[in-house]
């Protein structure tokens, strides 16, 4: 119950901040625009080859939306040294990183609820209730390791580099499922929620695996 | 009866260069010392590694008699630390950032009002922490340091940007509490404190160097 109520905190204290300074979603939401139109130049998409590549547009843009958002989770806090104020009170360092891991994920919600209807408007990508519940169980899992390297980046002077390097092969699972799940729902294959399943074994797993190694990266 | 603080060779190191030690540090429950020293001392050091932000690179070091790098969890209970910088954040409200601890330290949030008042902060309870100046954000640090009625308190030169009524102030928070303190300010050292730890390249300069100044 005490380990709800600390990471609920940290995670309101993090969507307030944002929701206040305004600094990440309307710059995410650029990009995730500009990243669309691009791509429907850059692959001339038509109503046969739209379906196809849609999905890897999607996939590509929301791992580097989620760099950025997830590279942002630890870096100002740790300069200004309240992210050591909070670690050092009796919460634990699961509890504040928990929050900061809901945080990011529903940041990165946010994103997806602009980058679906863009993908719609622009690239004509056909969308379901099961590309919606795809992306949403990747980006449970993706926010827990995002946010895991995040910490541990933030502590070193490359962070910029350190985290895609990091991050983003331990997201091929999610890209490479994920992204199967929703070629099919675009072109119109039978309905199949294995790829769900997956998805869900996916984020119990690094959801547990990034909980057990956050005391060791946080609390040094 | 416990110490509130035995060091035994304690030692903090960054690479090669050797920041602290070793040193040998007793003190008692509601004793408070006044760490001194020039820049590059290893005031900080020492100070971090009481408030378990950091953990030695040699040495023991118990607080309430325990082992500080292995009980953690339930050390923290029982400090309060201001660092160099207030470690606040920016975005939330001074009332919001003490909510924020009160629930990080598992109490209620009832006290917080009555916390704001006592450091002279009530009414910029609604007022955004990026909108106060350097001295009232040391304030609310101080403020956030003492919500859990901590047995011992850590300050890292808590007296930057303070008016003379915030160093009033501060009197009144470490009252009853165990106290070390780092500062430049020899006055302030001579006020709170009944000792002194001088420190010299990371060492113990001796006490009655220490102790000469506060006589001062």
């Amino acid at each position: 119950m005490r380990f709800i109520s600390v990471a609920l905190a940290v995670a309101g204290k993090d969507l307030r901040s944002e929701w206040r300074g305004r600094e990440l979603l309307p710059a995410l939401a650029q990009f995730i625009i500009l990243a669309v139109v691009i791509a429907n130049f850059a692959f001339d998409l038509d109503l046969t080859t739209g379906p196809r590549l849609s999905p890897g547009i999607l996939w590509l843009v929301l791992v580097f939306a989620g760099l950025v958002a997830f590279g942002r989770t630890f870096a100002a806090e740790r300069e200004q040294a309240s992210l050591e104020a909070m670690l050092l009170t009796p919460a634990g360092p699961t509890a504040v990183f928990a929050g900061k891991a809901l945080a990011a994920a529903a940041l990165l919600a946010v994103c997806e609820l602009v980058l679906l209807p863009a993908m719609a408007v622009f690239l004509g990508s056909p969308l379901s209730p099961l590309v919606f519940a795809t992306v949403l169980l990747a980006t449970v899992g993706m926010a827990a390791l995002g946010c895991l390297f995040a910490a541990l980046a933030a502590q070193t002077r490359a962070r910029e580099l350190l985290l895609p390097v990091l991050a983003m092969p331990l997201w091929i699972p999610f890209v490479v499922v994920g992204g199967r799940a929703v070629q099919a729902s675009m072109t119109g294959a039978p309905l199949n929620l294995q790829p769900l399943a997956v998805l869900l074994d996916f984020d119990v797993l690094f959801v547990v695996v990034a909980s057990l190694a956050a005391r060791f990266v946080l609390d040094e | 009866m416990t110490p509130a603080v035995r060091a035994h060779g304690l030692v903090q190191r960054f690479g090669e260069r050797i920041a602290l030690g070793p040193l040998d540090l007793v003190l008692n429950s509601g004793e408070r010392i006044a760490v001194l020293g020039g820049n590059g001392a290893g005031k900080t050091s020492l100070l971090r590694l009481l408030a378990t932000a950091a953990r030695p690179a040699a040495g023991r070091l118990e607080l309430f008699g325990l082992d500080a790098a292995r009980q953690r969890d339930r050390l923290r209970a029982r400090l309060g630390y201001v660092g160099h910088q207030p470690g606040l954040h920016p975005a939330l409200t001074v009332r919001e950032t003490l909510e924020l601890f009160a629930t990080l330290h598992g109490m209620g949030k009832e006290g917080v009002g009555e916390q704001l008042e006592v450091v002279g902060l009530g009414r910029l309870a609604g007022q955004r922490v990026d909108r106060l100046s350097r001295g009232q954000q040391q304030r609310l640090a101080l403020a956030r340091a003492v919500l859990h009625d901590p047995e011992l308190l850590v300050l890292d030169e808590p007296d930057a940007s303070l008016d003379a009524e915030g160093r009033g102030l501060l009197g009144q928070l470490v009252r009853g509490r165990t106290l070390v303190m780092a500062t430049h300010d020899r006055a302030l050292a001579r006020e709170l404190c009944g000792r002194g730890l001088l420190l010299h390249g990371g060492r113990d300069a001796g006490d009655p160097w220490a102790l000469r100044l506060m006589e001062a």
